[in-house]
């Protein structure tokens, strides 16, 4: 009987396991490997060298700066991300003639790629051609180089991180909001409660597993952002965007330093899973579940 | 539950099936007149491709033996990237069309097949062929790839601005204070002394800064620009090299050069709508730029500007087609038959007239259609110069260096660091040569 349970468990499991190993554990194992080497220009291993691309990342390079960046980045699109996507998917909970509509509008930035927003973005952000510079001038300000200026182009990278991540935002917000029973209100209405009140003692602990989900997505989405990066700035000007992900990308297949760009990968890796664990035991004890 | 059990088996079945799948290949066909397939990876996408894509057409027209597969392979990065995959699984194309700054990586991947072995073997005259070009891919006193685009940089200026600004049109300015002196001319402000036009853009291209060391005759890297013996150092942290990024920080610092990125495209939409008087681009985008101007001013190109008295000349970059190694005897043969193809003065002259690169091959020059197009866009005639006076030194055939794209793309930081004020020139110069020179020696332990 055991034989045969351990056999039907095979087979549901098999598919999926033969993918992770294709695509997950192999090339964990194989990055441990090749962090823990010195690589020539195929990127293929040529010497053991221990940890020193490890001790290497502690003590030169940027690797502090691009971590910095990277929680710089995450804190500038998660919250605004959240907030404006409870927003919207408070006002897509109105029930209204043609709400449909907006709600399709509110999502859609869910199904265009990240290239593609990039794009519109990149044409919006244009210093001679851009309409954002356009409407600037109008107002009579001075033009913003978006994308070139130090100072503005992590903010104008979040700015597409968080237009993008709205959609996603939005629809699991609004599914939340709609899971939420009518007769709570109703009965905190009667009791006398205003709608500051119910917001903040029936929607939010309500809402508190869907926001806690969107939360741990959102950090880990923004702490991988990738296309943005590498279509708006390529991580400049002056490393001002250079965020980790992008940096190990350019590391590996620019600079020809696989060994050195793994090494930096597991350290992510091992953030990100601490992250991830401490969210889960600090912030899910906050978390209602019915 | 059988019929869960079932709906799983046929789903591990479709993947079984799948996986085989991915994994068996076509069979050969074993037909004898089956003409030879040659794979051919190229990169420059946009109007070029097109252009491209047009010549292979043209080669599989023009016979019969021969059928060029061209796949495109995004930018030079990211075809480098598959080559190297290529490489390690043994499934390297033919002909591959790689960057100039390539050229020390596809020659230590050691895949390739120098060039100079068909040109031996078929005793090839290379005379026919621009002199600079082959200086520039050759190592070793071998041939290595044959060129194929290759562009320069050069000064645009919008000679009806420098008519309003009372400078002279027919003599822009040559020197690096020459240009800061008409940019300043140049750079229009409002009432309140906010810059609203400045005299003179320039993207924050690496290609520039490498193109302004060598009209100087200044080494990029050691040991003469890395091709007496593979380079063991940068060079560029020089008084060359701080002249060049002074000079273009004392122009942003007073306002008189507008800092808008490192993308080439934008400073040439600046240029074509006016936002800028000068800029400096690539001989390759003069088509584009005259065709976008239309009628609404004249341009006007000059040399690259130099510091006072500096003797060099412009590095003639660009791609060249590299044949790789691990193909059959008969396979390679074809190959270079197409490079030949793609080389020679009658596509050479298509080439040059759809894509402003120059010709390769001498012999283009001769070509009716050249000629009538040359009439057409005289500015081009300065680009030619440029190329024609420029001495063949160790500084002006161009560094070679293993870590090329990494040292570009450190060196813009560079330029942007000083442009934003965040470094002086030596600082931001030394900080880079101690970045570039680390990645050579890590390189050269691991190409040995």
């Amino acid at each position: 009987m055991a034989w045969r349970n351990i056999g039907r468990a095979a087979l549901y499991l098999g598919p999926s396991l033969v993918i992770f190993t294709l695509f997950v554990f192999y090339p964990l194992v194989k990055s441990v490997r090749l962090s823990l080497h010195e690589t020539n220009i195929v990127g293929v291993e040529k010497f053991y060298v221990g940890f020193q691309q490890y001790v290497e990342i502690f003590t030169t390079g940027n690797f502090g700066h691009n971590l910095w960046l990277t929680f710089l980045f995450t804190l500038y699109t998660v919250v605004p991300g959240i907030v404006i996507g409870m927003g919207l998917a408070y006002i897509a909970n109105w029930r209204l003639k043609g709400i449909g509509i907006f709600r399709t509008v509110f999502a859609s930035p869910l199904v265009i790629a990240v290239a593609s927003a990039s794009m519109i973005w990149m044409l919006l952000f244009n210093p001679s051609a851009g309409v954002l510079t356009f409407f600037l001038s109008k107002l009579g300000l001075s033009q913003v180089n978006w994308l070139s200026d130090p100072k503005w182009a992590l903010f104008s990278v979040c700015v597409v991180s968080v237009w993008r991540s709205l959609g996603f935002n939005t629809i699991v917000l609004l599914s939340g909001l709609q899971a939420i029973p009518e007769q709570l209100y109703e009965s905190a209405r009667i009791d006398g409660a205003g709608s500051f009140r119910q917001f903040k003692d029936i929607t939010l602990p309500m809402m508190s597993p869907t926001l806690f989900f969107v939360f741990i997505v959102s950090v880990i989405n923004a702490l991988q952002t990738f296309g943005e990066i590498n279509i708006l700035t390529q991580g400049g000007p002056a490393g001002a965007t250079n965020v980790i992900v992008y940096s190990i990308y350019r590391e590996a297949f620019f600079n020809f330093h696989f060994s050195f760009a793994s090494a930096q990968a597991i350290v992510l890796f091992l953030i990100i899973l601490v992250l991830t664990v401490l969210e889960f035991v600090i912030l899910e004890k906050k978390v209602f579940y019915r | 539950m059988n019929w869960k059990k079932a709906c799983c088996l046929v789903v591990l079945v479709l993947f079984v099936l799948g996986a085989v799948g991915c994994g068996g290949g076509e069979k050969p066909k074993t037909d004898a007149k089956k003409p030879i397939k040659v794979v051919f990876w190229y990169s420059v996408g946009g109007k070029v491709s097109e252009s491209t894509k047009a010549l292979v057409e043209k080669f599989n027209a023009s016979q019969k033996d021969i059928v060029v597969e061209a796949i495109f392979q995004g930018s030079y990065d990211d075809a480098i990237n598959k080559l190297k995959q290529s490489i390690v699984s043994k499934s390297a194309p033919h002909v591959m069309q790689v960057y100039d700054i390539g050229s020390r990586f596809m020659i230590d991947s050691k895949a390739v097949v120098p060039v100079q072995k068909w040109v031996d073997a078929e005793k090839i005259d290379l005379k026919v062929y621009e002199p600079n070009l082959l200086a520039y891919y050759t190592v070793d006193n071998k041939l290595y790839s044959m060129p194929f685009n290759t562009s320069t940089p050069i000064l645009y200026y919008n000679k009806n601005m420098f008519k309003d600004a009372g400078l002279d049109p027919a003599k822009p300015p040559k020197t690096f204070d020459e240009v800061a002196a008409a940019a300043a001319k140049l750079t229009v402000k409002d009432a309140a002394g906010k810059v609203t036009r400045p005299g003179i853009t320039i993207a924050i291209y690496g290609w520039f800064f490498e193109q302004l060391m060598a009209v100087q005759n200044a080494f990029y890297a050691n040991n003469e620009n890395g091709r007496a013996a593979a380079a063991t150092a940068t060079a560029f942290n020089s008084p060359e090299g701080e002249k060049i990024l002074s000079w273009w920080q004392g122009m942003v610092k007073s306002g008189v050069a507008g800092n808008i990125g490192r993308k080439t495209a934008d400073t040439q939409k600046a240029f074509i709508g006016g936002q800028t008087a000068m800029t400096i681009d690539s001989t390759g985008v003069l088509g584009d730029i005259v065709t976008g101007v239309g009628g609404k001013f004249e341009v006007g190109t000059a040399f690259l500007p130099r510091p006072e008295g500096a003797k060099g000349g412009v590095i003639i970059g660009g791609g060249s087609l590299w044949m790789l190694a691990g193909h059959p005897e008969a396979e390679e043969k074809a190959a270079w038959t197409f490079i030949k193809f793609m080389t020679a003065e009658k596509q050479q002259a298509f080439w040059h007239i759809n894509t402003g690169y120059f010709p390769v091959t001498l012999k283009a020059y001769d070509d009716a259609d050249l000629k009538k197009h040359h009439e057409k866009y005289p500015q081009f005639k300065v680009a030619v110069d440029q190329l024609h006076s420029t001495p063949i030194t160790r500084a002006t055939q161009g560094a070679l260096l293993g870590v090329f794209t990494q040292s570009r793309q450190e060196i813009e930081t560079a330029i942007e660091q000083v442009l934003n004020n965040q470094a002086s020139p030596k600082e931001a110069l030394t900080k880079t040569a101690g970045i570039v020179d680390a990645a050579i020696t890590r390189y050269n332990q691991t190409v040995k």
